[in-house]
């Protein structure tokens, strides 16, 4: 550093060897434009699925979409609601049904039980094979 | 195609027939289906083979009489019934009741119970029907003197089951009267006609 402050010549000469103009590496200006595109490629933000959503017809028709699968839903649900209302009602008449054909049955076997347990006080020497059960 | 139904006629003749003849097989007389105009309170309940497994679909498998009831129809192939309760005695006659009964009186039809009971009036009739020594039905037929019960089940069915249902659903059993000096009733049991 001395040497050049001593020196203007020397300090002249290495700041023309410093500030000399060279040309540019080849492609340069490509690369340069590559690196750019890629760095903004990267910094762009990404679009969120729900943006199809911005066109008006994709909008109508998710709408209509959703519509008719709710309709869809709630015809079904009232359907399975009315057949089991249906199921229950069939459920009630086969019970009633039971409960009519096991009680005139226990009717028809208290009366044997009753003629049964009658008849060996009362006619004990009249019994046949035929009244007994 | 007019000439080719002509000439199936006969044969869907024959096999629709047979189908109609089985369903009519038991027919209630006109006049005690026309009983439902008098009576007080009417239960018909007719339900064949789809409609007797649709309805056991929705018996509960925790509630222990339904789940005894779903067994017992798990081979039925319809049950049918009629009960009329009337505010008054001899709202039918016993001409009617008889007309009913005649038709069980057939080599297919065992007369397995049959009580008259002139004390009280009460008086049923138990038939079965055996195929191949296997039962194939059951019919009741009680004549009280305000109620006229008549109840088919068709396919096999266990009696005692049955007669155990009676007693549940809410209802008390029916229980016998103690023993009395007097015969109350009178009663047939395996007369087979």
């Amino acid at each position: 550093m001395n040497s050049i402050n001593q020196n203007p010549d020397r300090l002249e000469h290495a700041l023309q060897d410093a500030l000399r103009r060279e040309d540019a590496p080849e492609n340069f200006a490509a690369n340069v434009l590559t690196r750019v595109a890629g760095k903004s490629a990267e910094t762009e933000p990404q679009h969120s699925w729900l943006s199809i959503f911005s066109r008006p017809l994709l909008r109508w028709a998710a709408f209509a979409a959703v519509s008719t699968c709710l309709a869809l839903g709630g015809i079904h649900y009232l359907h399975l609601q009315r057949e089991r209302a249906q199921g229950e009602a069939a459920k009630q008449q086969l019970m009633l049904a039971l409960r009519i054909a096991g009680t005139k049955l226990q009717l028809a076997k208290s009366k044997v039980n009753e003629i049964n347990t009658s008849r060996p006080q009362s006619q004990p020497e009249n019994r046949t094979p035929r009244s007994r059960s | 195609m007019s000439t080719k139904i002509r000439k199936l006629f006969p044969i869907i003749l024959l096999l629709v027939v047979p189908c109609v003849l089985r369903a009519q097989d038991i027919k209630l007389p006109p006049d005690i289906e026309s009983l439902s105009a008098k009576a007080k309170e009417t239960v018909e309940v007719n339900m064949d083979g789809p409609m007797l497994r649709w309805a056991s679909k929705f018996l509960s498998k925790e509630d222990p009489e339904e789940k005894e009831a779903a067994k017992l129809v798990e081979n039925l192939k319809s049950i049918y019934v009629r009960s009329y309760e009337f505010t008054d005695e001899k709202a039918y006659s016993t001409a009617e009741v008889e007309s009913l009964r005649s038709q069980f009186r057939s080599p297919t039809w065992s007369r397995v119970v049959g009580v008259r009971s002139e004390h009280d009036g009460e008086n049923v009739d138990v038939f079965f029907r055996m195929e191949d020594e296997k039962m194939a039905g059951i019919v009741i037929i009680s004549a009280e003197p305000k109620e006229l019960t008549f109840v088919n089940i068709v396919g096999p069915i266990e009696i005692d089951q049955l007669a155990d249902l009676g007693g549940e659903f809410g209802i008390p059993r029916l229980k016998t009267r103690p023993p009395s000096s007097k015969p109350l009733a009178k009663a047939d049991k395996g007369d087979q006609k």
